[in-house]
């Protein structure tokens, strides 16, 4: 293919934020017309490129050469005189407004007097819509149609700015097969037409089946692109993982006792589905997974706060009801979300009232809340999880994140909770305190609780679990045991034939 | 940033006493600018204008701190007032059952609204405005547009009197009280503590076994009885259930939580709000300004005292070491 035309040419990209090198020195190339899959685990550091090229972030160093041109883009204004257009996976559209008023936003034709000139919008709408094979109506409100088609609409708002350059970012991950398919057909229109397309997704499938050259990025870095022809399956995840893990994990010498946890045939009837799996005391069980692939809301439905369509949970063997936060926490759950700023915590309060915000009947006198206790308390835990603050007055959002997730952390060892899940415990945490994180997971496994990570990072699942459950589009699609724990395994079942259940065996 | 011992006195005091800083500076301000302000008579009349403000904005207090905001507490105040005085006059009830009567009520009231807002997700903006119009024509229809006049001096004198040896009134020691009891709420019981957490942040609220509904229901239910009581109050120290008096103290009571402390409201700034909005109407009357001006200092200082707010706030932030 190198006697193509390169439409965009990225070298030595560099970008970072406090604390973390999100792109370093990254190279790639798009010619025109190709369709390019950028594939990488999570983290790798696709969105921070897409960002880029979408003038949302400024890059720290680096040449973009796009169409021939050397460009700054420095705000989104410019990606879209370039003819950049990116759909993101959360769709911009405004839903009370017509197909064509979303297509033409910002720029309605207009007549000679100034007024919009709905006729010929409409028009020019109806043959974008035709030419791509779109059935669709100029004047439909966009807030009746499915995804899929409100996703189409994004397509042809794209075409019609006359767009080389169209970055997909998982655009089927909340499709069907039979609307992945219109999708393809589109994509191939578009390549027809000179169009280059840049499709990121998990899905190992739709990678072979739609792209011409596939690159893979690694933690911010270039690491091979490929002609689709010339790289297998079992080549492209091992070029997505490779890399040897780390020592920073603590010994774990923690006695696995009886069952604790049972959890049977939990659905929610949109992202969880039929998931059963036990945990025991002293017992670290870790879920893994791509991002989206349920797991989040697998362990609010455990939680009780979301709503579940079917499914049972056992504690110590009896069945308890866990259908809100507050019953889940009587029986001994607690659950440190993902969320730490907005679900975790109460920025604007001290360190000492949100310790004791779970557990708040522990520091009761008569029916009154007792400061001496509250104050007894949240010492005993910031010296024990050793929160670095200058008192437990000091209001939480002035805490660092580590310090912050210990804040979390000792609101559910307040509270006595038997079964911890936490949900990217270590996520946005620099790696000193990560340990730290570490650590603390190890002490209360040794206390006897129950304790379930949900982590992106396999790394980190394997450094610290006993055993791993690893899921995709909702389901539990393998467990595998610590003599079995592999990078290759865990991401070969995180990643899915699209449709199926079943994992990819290598 | 360097700090010499002024600022960084100033910085304290302000960081201890907050808004009650500008009250007691107001307060020196009007001592100093006019020799009527500083006598008894003069306080004690303060203190008996901001009563029906203060007790409504007491129970505005939990229910902005929830992070609500209700607008129906002034069509409260004065249908409570004339359903009250219809209660006695009418029905010939004794002022003290009347009253409880009338407080009950208006709890239950509050506690359908407040689950309208709380468990339909209701926008309380919306909910308690349409609200507010529906107590309003209550009052018309309960009162045929005529005010109910003649109530006992047993009951007039909740307003009126005067205890220990008619040197305080009785109106005075009911707010203070009130607010003692409230500020007790907020910083001792479990409900107090987890209004504040749920207006804060709800989702970590839920998430923490908090039932953020009930608790939104339960502010509305308070902010319910203090402004009935506001309107009996009101009632009694206009000896007569006025169908027209009371209904703007929804905005007023809102101005002293606001000019308390917007961002972060509590009971003990509420009172300092209420004093200062007291004390400028005192003030204003007092230099013999014209009414209309005294309405766009009002406005002014509300707005500027958020304004306030949020510069402080910003610089807090400033200040972190990171």
């Amino acid at each position: 293919m190198k006697d193509r035309d390169i439409l965009l040419r990225m070298e030595g990209i560099s970008k970072s934020f406090p604390g973390v090198k999100a792109l370093s020195d990254f190279s790639m190339d798009v010619y025109k017309g190709e369709v390019l899959s950028l594939m990488g685990g999570n983290g790798a550091g696709k969105s921070t490129l897409m960002k880029i090229l979408s003038g949302a972030y400024r890059k720290d160093s680096g040449t973009i050469v796009f169409d021939g041109v050397t460009t700054e883009i420095g705000n989104p204004r410019v990606a879209e005189d370039l003819g950049i257009s990116i759909i993101y996976q959360e769709l911009n559209l405004l839903p009370s407004l017509t197909v064509a008023e979303n297509i033409y936003i910002g720029r309605h034709p207009k007549t000679k007097t100034g007024n919009v000139a709905w006729r010929k919008m409409n028009r020019m709408a109806q043959e974008h819509l035709d030419a791509l094979g779109i059935d669709l109506k100029a004047e439909d409100p966009v807030g009746t149609l499915s995804i899929a088609r409100q996703q189409m609409v994004e397509i042809v708002k794209a075409v019609s700015r006359d767009s080389k350059l169209v970055i997909m970012d998982e655009p089927t991950s909340s499709l069907t097969d039979k609307e992945i398919k219109v999708l393809f057909q589109i994509i191939r229109t578009l390549k027809k037409k000179g169009v280059s397309i840049i499709f990121i997704t998990h899905r190992l499938d739709e990678i072979f089946e739609i792209s011409d050259r596939v690159t893979i990025m690694r933690d911010g870095q270039f690491v091979d692109t490929k002609d689709i022809k010339d790289i297998t399956k079992a080549e492209l995840i091992t070029k997505m993982i490779g890399r040897e893990m780390s020592k920073q994990f603590p010994e774990r010498d923690v006695e696995i006792g009886e069952e604790l946890l049972r959890v049977e045939d939990l659905s929610d009837g949109v992202k969880v589905s039929d998931i059963s799996f036990t945990l025991h005391k002293g017992e670290v069980l870790g879920f893994a997974g791509l991002v989206g692939s349920g797991r989040t809301e697998t362990m609010h439905t455990i939680f009780g706060s979301r709503k579940r369509k079917k499914g049972r949970v056992y504690l110590h063997g009896k069945q308890i009801d866990t259908s809100t936060p507050k019953k889940s926490i009587r029986n001994g759950i607690g659950l440190l979300t993902e969320n730490r700023k907005t679900e975790g915590l109460v920025l604007p309060i001290s360190v000492r009232e949100n310790v004791v915000m779970v557990a708040l009947d522990k520091v009761l006198s008569g029916g009154n809340i007792d400061r001496r206790k509250e104050t007894k308390y949240s010492n005993d835990y910031v010296d024990a999880l050793n929160i670095k603050t200058p008192s437990i007055e000091q209001k939480v959002m002035y805490l660092s994140g580590g310090n912050q997730q210990k804040v979390v952390l000792s609101k559910w060892l307040m509270s006595d909770s038997e079964v911890i899940i936490m949900d990217e415990p270590t996520r946005g945490i620099d790696v000193g305190a990560k340990k730290e994180i570490y650590d603390i997971i190890n002490d209360m496994a040794s206390q006897g609780k129950g304790i379930i990570v949900v982590s992106s990072e396999s790394e980190e699942v394997m450094g610290i679990c006993d055993r791993i459950i690893v899921m995709c589009e909702g389901r539990i699609t393998g467990e595998l045991k610590k003599e079995e724990f592999s990078q290759e395994r865990i991401a070969a079942l995180s990643v899915n034939e699209t449709g199926t259940n079943r994992g990819i065996t290598l | 940033m360097k700090d010499n011992k002024a600022t960084k006195l100033i910085r304290t005091v302000w960081g201890k006493l907050g808004v009650w800083l500008i009250a007691i500076l107001l307060f020196a301000v009007m001592s100093a600018a006019s020799d009527k302000f500083l006598t008894a008579s003069n306080l004690i009349n303060v203190v008996r204008q901001v009563a029906v403000t203060g007790i409504v904005a007491l129970g505005a207090t939990f229910v902005v701190t929830s992070g609500e905001i209700d607008l129906s507490q002034g069509g409260v105040v004065c249908l409570a007032g004339c359903f009250c005085a219809h209660l006695m006059m009418n029905v010939g009830m004794n002022p003290w059952i009347a009253s409880i009567i009338t407080i009950l009520l208006s709890v239950v009231a509050f506690i359908f609204l407040g689950s309208i807002v709380a468990y339909l997700d209701v926008p309380s903006f919306i909910a308690t405005l349409g609200f507010n119009y529906v107590l309003s024509g209550l009052v018309l229809l309960l009162t045929n547009s005529k005010a109910i006049t003649g109530l006992p001096e047993s009951f007039t004198k909740i307003a009126r009197g005067y205890i220990f040896n008619d040197s305080i009134p009785i109106v005075a020691i009911i707010l203070l009280v009130l607010y003692a009891f409230g500020a007790y709420v907020q910083r001792y019981r479990v409900f107090g503590r987890n209004v504040a957490i749920v207006g804060e942040n709800r989702q970590a609220a839920q998430l923490s076994g908090i039932n953020v509904r009930l608790i939104k229901v339960l502010a509305f239910a308070v902010g319910g009885a203090c402004s009935a009581l506001a309107g009996i109050v009101l009632a009694a120290r206009l000896g007569s259930g006025q169908p027209s008096s009371g209904s703007d103290s929804s905005l007023m009571a809102l101005a002293a939580v606001y000019v308390g402390g917007a961002s972060k409201s509590s009971v003990i700034n509420t009172l300092a709000g209420t004093l200062i909005i007291g004390m400028i109407n005192n003030g204003l009357n007092l230099i013999g300004l014209n009414a209309a001006f005294k309405e766009i200092i009002l406005g002014t200082i509300i707005v500027a005292a958020v304004i306030l707010d949020i510069v402080r706030s910003k610089r807090a932030e400033s200040h972190i070491v990171k």
